[in-house]
């Protein structure tokens, strides 16, 4: 940079600078603060709960007390009749314990990172040729192809909606979980993909074609180089593009709202989360709390991967 | 087409084969969708039975409905002000981020946090910073500044709700201009600025004479692009404040709510997928210059 | 909860599987009850019943219930309908309207639990004008009312609000948005609570939809009246359009009344309870610590408005058989619901929601097993509210039903939210009150005509 600040110049840099941090954290300190706030303490302004009320994070995590679900003296009654056996009677019972939670945190959790880490990587292998392509080979409609995908990465959800949903439906899939399952995946697969060409194939022209061309003398078919050659030069950036394919399908909320809706027990966090918010009981303490514990593992991802990730945003965003 | 010769045939075909997969999901579950939606939009939609062919009726409704003009205005509010805001911001964080201070790369990692936040996870906490009664926003408004007299709930407002919903937006998005930008900035050639010092250019003149015409690039391709997915943009508006009827919330109520109409739904679709073709040829000629 | 709406309104088209186990009679039920520890009790009282008729089998499906009408004509359509509809009584008179129920079947199932037993208001919401069956049986019900600070109005010396006068002059009295306190929450967004709580005031002055010719009579001067009264209710409101959630603000002592369904109670008793392990003292220094501890205690209801009339507005919730040509899935289902009605099952039933969900058998409401609910609500407001409560459902009045005589076009009027987009445009839009009342007597003109 030319010239030093003076006193003034740096009084107006750090300024500016809180005010910016301010201006991206504050929602999130919000969050957090409700989220540890009685409901009495809501209208206080202040940022620090006057008491901290850790219960919304231990019923979200099931780490409450464990004290039993008491069972109900009409369910006893009920249940307490000559026709059914003791071990019928635990079977009924059974289920009824269990389902006491009203946001299963860790189950959502399993299933969110299933979803996004299968859709991730299925986009990442079919990314990892369409790059190799586009950045490596020459063939007819080449431009043409490269355009339309930059056409796809703009068509967006809403458009999409229904014909999807009434695609998946007339093929069957909507009708079974794992079909919705299956289906859901392919649309995070498509919408995650024309990221990864782009930031890839960027990536692969940096690679020297000398080291391709060494391959090939020792005897390597061009599959054989992308598995010998690019595929391992490559791995930081394979991992960052995965990462930003896995929060994309993370984050997705309105086609798993669509696909999953009548099988809760595959629900994604976001759909999870938003389930929670419209059930008739639940309060600001428990969303917030719901709302940071679904923050957390984009957060972790992304300190993890922020390095590589930026630079092929960078990248990857501005052309090809 | 110009004769190939054998080892230019096995090029291509080597090229469509890595490509193929990736076209083939793609064709599948985005062409088709957008053909079957202008299909749809010739049709009164049955949710039983058997649907009716109407030619354009839906689109001669449709462009005599006060309800999808107020929608468009809506629309078009909402593209200026997140478009604007974005990129501003973003250009201001971007040079902000480039001077050298202590600190510097942990500030940048932390701005991009609301790019990789869910949605879902952070619309509640604004709506709760917007909530009338206990939000923080009245609160300064009302008892600390004494702007106005009276608590607002400014995120459900039909009029003023569209405002909430830009500022979120920008929150959510500058930091990718940012990042874009910022990029931009660091490949500057510091020659340029020197030659610009030379010429007598304080850091104003440096500012326009070197700064802006190399992120001219840039600066299109993100209003361009923030042009396009925002037009499509339909979670963030509909969970923050869903009395805000941008184009695909108001395709959204007219498919599925009330009188469930998806013939008309499919129109305003296809209305909104031209717009965005145009936008889209737009970004192609003007700004990639292809 | 318009997500939902979206999602099964693409789901319209989509076949609902019936798995059929084989050699068993097999059924579904769909139930508007979405909650999961609701699911959890229906899914236990399923079980036992499956435990004791080891021939049938049952699946339970929770459709959420603005989806209800999507789903059902959906489902008419590919064929795949439930045996048993378990959702609210106007829904289900639309059902019978549209020949999906089998009538008889309800008709006899009403006799084998024993016609006497069931309140006759409630039978007679499900009673078909032209055959005298019944559409579907009535399961249980919910009474709106307003909710109010009893020590406020005690305090303040004010009268109960019974009457628009009192309700008004309370509100007024109460609200003062400089302090953040607010007189009373009505409903103005465009939803279906702004519709529940309207049609109460509506009543309440003699405004009704249909004559007892059957005629639209919607656009009229009572109409007008309740809707010009609606929106000046409204800026004694919390600000800005506002629904049910808004009833946080009371619980936070932020606010003198609020219209509300009497599951309520159960919430206001668990805030209560998640309240009372803090003493008054950690939040004496508060900024907005006007919460109070004792708040079941310090609240009232009033069931029932008067102007030109007495008004009691609630929803009584059903079950309906579905028209099948299998006469043993008929059957079957008749068989669960004979169940279902059996005392502890209902009793089991109702206790998911006490207050919420009560009974429309005499004999329950007396029952000591019924009064003594496994977390202590009743107790804790007192027998004679919830006697109060069951009494009110007798009392309801709504829409459809016109001096007892039954209109099943209300049905899909209320499904097509017209009324909750006359608010809307009234307290929002500016739209004058004259406009937006011929407004909605048009849209609803044009439902009818269909």
């Amino acid at each position: 940079m030319l010239g030093r600040r003076g006193l003034w110049g740096n009084l107006t840099l750090t300024v500016a600078v809180v005010l910016l941090l301010l201006f991206c954290l504050f929602p999130f300190v919000q969050i957090l603060s409700t989220s540890l706030k009685y409901q009495a303490d809501w209208g206080n302004p202040s940022l620090i709960p006057t008491q901290f009320n850790w219960d919304a994070y231990l019923e979200l995590l099931g780490w409450g007390e464990t004290e039993e679900l008491a069972i109900p003296p009409s369910i006893e009654r009920l249940l307490d009749r000559p026709g059914l056996t003791d071990a019928q009677r635990e079977r009924i019972l059974a289920p009824y314990r269990e389902t006491a939670d009203i946001f299963p945190f860790p189950r959502y959790f399993l299933n969110t990172i299933l979803l996004a880490g299968v859709a991730a990587l299925i986009a990442l292998a079919l990314a990892v040729f369409g790059a190799y392509a586009f950045s490596r080979v020459r063939f007819t409609g080449q431009a043409i192809i490269q355009r339309s995908i930059l056409f796809v990465y703009m068509v967006g959800g809403v458009l999409l909606m229904v014909p999807l949903y009434q695609i998946a439906v007339g093929v069957g899939l909507a009708a079974t979980p794992w079909g919705s399952v299956v289906a859901l995946v392919l649309i995070y697969v498509i919408q995650t993909l024309p990221v990864s060409l782009y930031m890839l194939g960027n990536y692969f022209r940096t690679i020297p074609y000398s080291l391709e061309e060494a391959a090939a003398i020792d005897g390597c078919t061009r599959i054989e180089t992308i598995f010998q050659v690019i595929i391992p030069l490559s791995i930081p950036m394979l991992v960052t593009v995965y990462i930003y394919a896995f929060i994309i399908a993370w984050n997705e909320f309105l086609f798993a709202s669509v696909f999953l809706r009548q099988y809760d027990d595959l629900y994604t966090l976001p759909l999870g989360l938003q389930t929670l918010f419209v059930s008739k009981n639940a309060i600001w303490d428990r969303i917030m709390a719901a709302s940071i514990l679904t923050l957390l593992p984009v957060l972790v991802l992304f300190t993890f991967a922020m390095r590589n990730l930026t630079g092929g945003l960078a990248a990857g965003g501005v052309k090809e | 087409m110009k004769p190939q010769t054998v080892l230019e045939r096995a090029e291509n075909r080597f090229g469509w084969q890595l490509v193929a997969p990736s076209l083939g999901v793609i064709g599948l579950l985005i062409l088709y969708p957008i053909l079957y939606n202008v299909y749809l939009s010739f049709f009164d939609v049955q949710l039983v039975g058997d649907n009716v062919f109407v030619g354009l009726e839906n689109y001669q409704r449709l462009l005599t409905d006060s309800a999808f003009y107020d929608s468009l205005t809506t629309t078009a509010i909402y593209l200026l002000g997140t478009v604007a805001g974005t990129t501003l911001l973003g250009l201001g964080a971007a040079l902000l981020l480039n001077q050298d201070f202590p600190g510097r790369n942990v500030v940048r990692g932390l701005i991009l946090l609301p790019y990789f936040a869910p949605v879902i996870s952070v619309v509640f906490g604004w709506q709760f910073i917007f909530d009338p009664v206990n939000g923080v926003y009245n609160y300064m408004v009302v008892e600390v500044f004494n702007l106005t007299d009276e608590r607002m709930n400014v995120i459900r407002d039909p009029d003023l709700g569209v405002i909430v919903v830009i500022v979120f937006d920008i929150w959510k998005h500058f930091p990718i201009a940012y990042l874009l930008i910022l990029s931009k900035l660091q490949s500057i050639n510091t020659d340029l600025y020197e030659a610009a010092a030379i010429d007598g250019h304080g850091p104003w003149g440096r500012f326009w004479h070197v700064t802006l015409p190399e992120l001219y690039f840039v600066l299109g391709t993100i209003v361009i692009l923030r042009f396009i997915w925002n037009l499509n943009k339909f979670e963030e508006v509909f969970l923050l404040a869903p009395n805000v009827q941008t184009l695909p919330i108001f395709t959204y109520y007219t498919a599925f709510t009330g009188v469930i109409d998806q013939g008309l739904a499919a129109s305003v679709s296809v209305i909104q997928f031209v717009l965005l073709c145009g936008l889209i040829w737009f970004y192609v000629k003007k700004v990639l210059k292809w | 909860m318009r997500l939902k709406t979206l999602l099964c309104g693409a789901a319209a088209g989509v076949a609902l599987m019936a798995t059929s186990a084989a050699g068993a009679q097999s059924i579904e039920l769909w139930t508007t009850e979405t909650q999961s520890d609701r699911i959890a009790t229906i899914q236990l009282l399923v079980d036992t019943f499956m435990a004791l008729n080891p021939s049938v089998t049952v699946e339970v499906v929770a459709v959420d219930e603005n989806d209800v009408p999507t789903q059902i004509a959906a489902a008419a359509a590919a064929g795949t309908l439930p045996n048993l509809i378990n959702a609210g009584s106007e829904l289900m008179v639309a059902f019978g309207e549209e020949g999906i129920l089998d009538q008889a079947a309800a008709t006899e199932m009403v006799d084998r639990v024993g016609r006497d037993r069931f309140f006759a208001g409630a039978l007679n919401m499900h009673r078909n004008p032209e055959t005298g069956e019944f559409y579907a049986l009535p399961f249980h019900g919910w009474i709106q009312g307003i909710w109010y600070r009893g020590d406020w109005f005690d305090e303040a010396g004010l009268e109960p609000p019974n009457t628009w006068e009192n309700i008004r002059a309370a509100a007024e009295y109460f609200h003062d948005p400089a302090e953040n306190q607010y007189g009373i929450l009505i409903g103005n967004m465009a939803d279906s609570f702004a519709e529940q709580v309207f049609t109460q005031f509506a009543i309440s002055n003699g405004g009704r939809q249909f004559d007892a010719d059957g005629n639209l009579v919607f656009n009229s001067e009572e109409i007008r009246e309740a809707l010009e009264f609606y929106v000046d209710l409204a800026e004694y409101a919390p600000p800005g359009p506002q629904t049910w959630r808004a009833r946080d603000y009371y619980i936070q002592g932020r606010m003198a009344m609020f219209f509300y369904s009497t599951f309520i109670m159960d919430d206001l008793a668990l805030a209560e309870i998640a309240a009372s392990s803090l003493t008054a003292e950690n939040f004496a220094e508060l900024a907005g610590g006007s919460f109070d501890p004792e708040l079941v205690e310090h609240t009232r209801m009033v069931p029932i408005i008067s102007n030109a009339q007495d008004a009691g507005y609630g929803v009584v919730v059903s079950m309906g058989i579905v028209d099948s040509d299998d006469q043993a899935e008929t059957e079957a289902a008749q068989q669960l619901l004979s169940f279902l009605y059996e005392p502890d099952s209902y009793i089991t039933w109702l206790h998911m929601a006490p207050g919420g969900m009560n009974p429309v058998l005499r004999d329950i409401a007396a029952n000591d097993d019924y009064m003594a609910d496994p977390r202590g609500i009743f107790a804790r407001y007192g027998t004679d509210s919830i006697q109060e409560i069951i009494a009110g459902l007798e009392a309801i009045q709504t829409f459809s039903l016109v001096d007892g005589q039954l209109f099943p076009a209300s049905g899909e009027i209320f499904a097509r939210q017209i009324i909750p987009q006359m608010i809307f445009r009234a307290t929002w839009e500016d739209v004058p009150v004259d406009e937006a009342v011929a407004w909605a007597e048009a849209q609803m003109l044009g439902v009818i005509g269909e």
